[in-house]
């Protein structure tokens, strides 16, 4: 009954036909076809590569203009050191989870040229200074989202998650790099998140990039910025490498309709959740005491 | 959610106090900690009950496990409950991971991170299986912990790949997350695993129950084997990015395992899933067939599912197919050179194998140095997979000279080359030779 002569495709025909909601192909694809003899086929039973992951790229969009300097860049370098090794663990075996970094103030930066994997990833610290160009942030990632570019893996991938953090009002026309981000199909099916730093920054844009209120998280001190972006990159890598959960109710078979958006609806539940069990009225705000 | 501080101190529901030492870990439902408790390091789990859906049930049901105990010693087993706090909140505690297992995660990965002390840099470390019959013997352990826990009427309802603890060079198998274990037809929020969890579940007309488990065991043990998705091909990566609605259809509305002999839509994809291609070469075909079986019909047939005795039987005989030649290449049977139909023959050192053929089964045992059989191979009564009752030995005084040895406690019968049949008892042996014939009692064999 097995058949022995079942021939596979290979990965660049693969990527070759694929175009299916709006996620375009890749231009080039590693050809690693290899001689399909009986008698140079490696048969050891015991020698396998590592089961094939699926992708996920976070990205954090960071703000590290003039207004960041000081106490609240220090605890954002210091949380995103401390964070790493608890990404690391929520890949298992199925997720390779890679990070990309893009920091935004006069000029918009990559931390590294490329997402780097959480097991290599080492957090270079930043520094704060100039105006918020987030409308420039947001047409650069929209470049990056792509096959073509950053999410490039062979293989499966699930939607990334974008984290955005800031402390003030965008200096440049954050509408027109939204308008162009909103287009990209990473960006619709991601799981987007938003945490703004301090009494300038506005939800109401945050929101606009995140498509709801119940992603957007706000942090008025030291303490609740660390613990915000813990919350908030760990549910959201969790739920994002994961994939969703399904419904208590076995009443009626599940659609379409009824699983679209259930990741970033999830992650809006959880950080909801999460938030208002956080209670931290210690800590001097960020906007006194100076 | 109630986040345990190390140092603090739970109290345990009859008397006594758990501190906690550190955090091992985090999953979906809850941390674990390491505890002191009773003067001995145990595991607590310490749930988040906002993302339980009953967690009063739950925590009965938990009870009830604790008092029925583990179906057999396979099992880390929930020991004891904490006193729910103010809030609801609650943990047990089970016993520690031993030393020498690895995660199935990090067979999977083949790999696992190590935090340098010094550097405090990840390092990777090899995770893999030392011999083939290890790896065989794991998979006979798995399916067999799980025909236990059916047998006492529970379902495990998430079977996944972070279920399992395995020691690399025995074979043996702890099954852990042994919380949401629930009587069949019940169930306290889990869902499962994507991926792991049967098209049923996904596509939400059935909640996880023995059926359920059967599919997640046969994906289990096809991650195991052939190191890869079974449900994961060209029709999947073709989606480029699995959002919510193409898992719905890949996992539950339209799930086309990769080798269906009768739908090649979703065949595995060279570079991407090279081990399955690799692996599928392998295996023997009564073993492609059960997962052939399990991954077309047993899609919407749930009842057709493999039944876990009959997987037990399928990697029993698997492993009395290994042959582990002189020159180092160690493989099933079915990768070996056929000369005639008692004999194998190494494809790479040209070295012959003579076989043993049982009165009881058709497949015959190729005999090599080293090879063992075991009790429920020779006692058809017996469900005793893991001792050995014979193995082929080398004569100490007489080197060079190969036999088998009666390590069972029973007294057998092998004929001679003089024609007749000698008693042999336990810790004794006798010499393989062309017309060799053996009576174990019910089962003879002969070579």
């Amino acid at each position: 009954m097995s058949n022995e002569n079942m021939t596979e495709p290979e990965v660049n025909e693969t990527q070759a036909a694929s175009a299916l909601d709006g996620f375009e192909p890749a231009e080039t694809a590693d050809t690693s076809a290899q001689s399909d003899d009986m008698l140079d086929f490696d048969d050891d039973p015991l020698s396998a590569t590592g089961v094939s992951r699926k992708s996920l790229v976070i990205f954090f969009l960071i703000d590290t203009s003039g207004s960041m300097k000081g106490k609240k860049m220090g605890e954002l370098n210091t949380v995103m050191e401390e964070l790493i090794p608890e990404i690391r663990r929520v890949g298992e075996a199925d997720t390779e989870v890679k990070v990309a970094v893009l920091t935004f103030s006069t000029e918009v930066r990559w931390m590294y040229s490329t997402p780097i994997a959480i097991e290599d990833f080492e957090w270079a610290r930043l520094r704060a200074s100039g105006v918020t160009s987030m409308g420039a942030a947001f047409k650069e990632l929209n470049q990056r989202m792509s096959r073509n570019s950053f999410l490039n893996s062979p293989s499966l991938s699930f939607a990334p998650v974008i984290f955005l953090m800031t402390d003030g009002y965008p200096s440049d026309d954050y509408k027109e790099g939204l308008r162009e981000l909103q287009a990209n199909s990473w960006y619709k099916f991601g799981l987007k998140a938003a945490l703004g730093i301090g009494q300038e920054a506005n939800d109401n844009i945050l929101a606009e990039f995140t498509g709801s209120k119940d992603t957007v998280v706000h942090a008025y001190s030291g303490g609740q910025l660390a613990q915000m972006i813990k919350i908030i990159a760990v549910t959201s890598s969790q739920i994002g490498s994961k994939s969703m959960t399904l419904s208590d109710d076995t009443s009626h078979e599940l659609g379409e309709e009824d699983v679209f958006a259930a990741k970033q609806k999830l992650l809006g539940q959880q950080i909801q959740d999460l938030v208002s069990s956080q209670t931290d009225g210690s800590d001097v705000p960020f906007d006194t005491g100076w | 959610m109630v986040e345990l501080e190390v140092g603090q101190e739970v109290e345990m529901e009859f008397g006594g106090k758990a501190k906690v030492l550190s955090v091992i870990g985090s999953g979906g439902q809850g941390t674990v900690y390491l505890v002191r408790f009773n003067g001995q390091k145990w595991a607590l789990k310490w749930y988040d009950i906002d993302k339980m859906a009953k967690p009063k049930a739950f925590r009965k049901n938990l009870q009830t496990n604790i008092t029925d105990g583990p179906p057999s010693n396979k099992f880390l087993w929930p020991k004891y409950l904490t006193k729910e706090l103010p809030d609801g909140t609650f943990g047990y505690i089970m016993e520690l991971k031993p030393d020498g297992f690895d995660s199935f995660v990090d067979i999977l990965n083949t790999y696992k991170l190590e935090i340098d002390p010094l550097t405090g840099h990840a390092v990777k470390r090899q995770v893999k299986f030392t011999s083939l019959s290890a790896m065989v013997t794991c998979v006979i352990n798995i399916v067999n912990a799980f025909r236990q826990l059916h047998r006492s009427g529970k379902s495990y309802q998430d079977l996944n790949d972070g279920g399992f603890f395995i020691n690399v060079n025995t074979g043996a198998v702890l099954v852990c997350d042994c919380d949401n274990i629930a009587p069949d037809g019940s169930n306290f929020g889990i869902g499962g695993k994507p991926g792991y969890m049967a098209p049923e579940v996904v596509r939400g007309i059935a909640q996880p129950n023995v059926q359920t488990d059967k599919y997640s065991l046969a994906v289990v043990l096809f991650k195991l084997l052939f190191r890869g998705d079974p449900m994961e091909g060209e029709k999947v990566v073709r989606d480029v990015c699995l959002t919510e609605s193409s898992e719905l259809k890949h996992y539950g509305q339209n799930a086309v395992f990769v080798y269906d002999p009768n739908d090649s839509s979703n065949r595995p994809v060279r570079g991407i899933h090279d081990n399955v291609i690799k692996f599928w070469r392998i295996y023997p075909d009564y073993i492609k067939d059960a997962f052939i079986r399990s991954f077309t019909t047993g899609i919407s047939e749930p009842t057709k599912r493999i039944i876990e005795n009959e997987w037990q039987k399928l990697f029993i005989r698997l492993r009395s197919e290994i042959i582990q030649c002189g020159c180092g290449r160690t493989n099933f049977s079915s990768m070996f050179v056929q000369p005639n139909e008692k004999t194998f023959k190494c494809p790479k050192c040209g070295m012959e194998f003579a076989t043993l053929g049982f009165s009881n089964r058709p497949n015959r045992m190729p005999l090599y140095l080293g090879c063992k059989f075991y009790t429920c191979e020779i006692s058809p009564e017996s469900d005793d997979f893991s001792t050995v009752a014979g193995e082929l030995v080398e004569n100490k005084l007489k080197p060079g000279v190969l036999g088998i040895k009666n390590c069972s406690d029973r007294k057998w019968k092998a004929k001679m080359p003089d024609g007749v049949f000698y008693d042999i008892a336990p810790g004794k042996g006798f010499p393989v030779w062309q017309g060799l014939e053996i009576d174990f009692g019910e089962i003879k064999a002969q070579i």
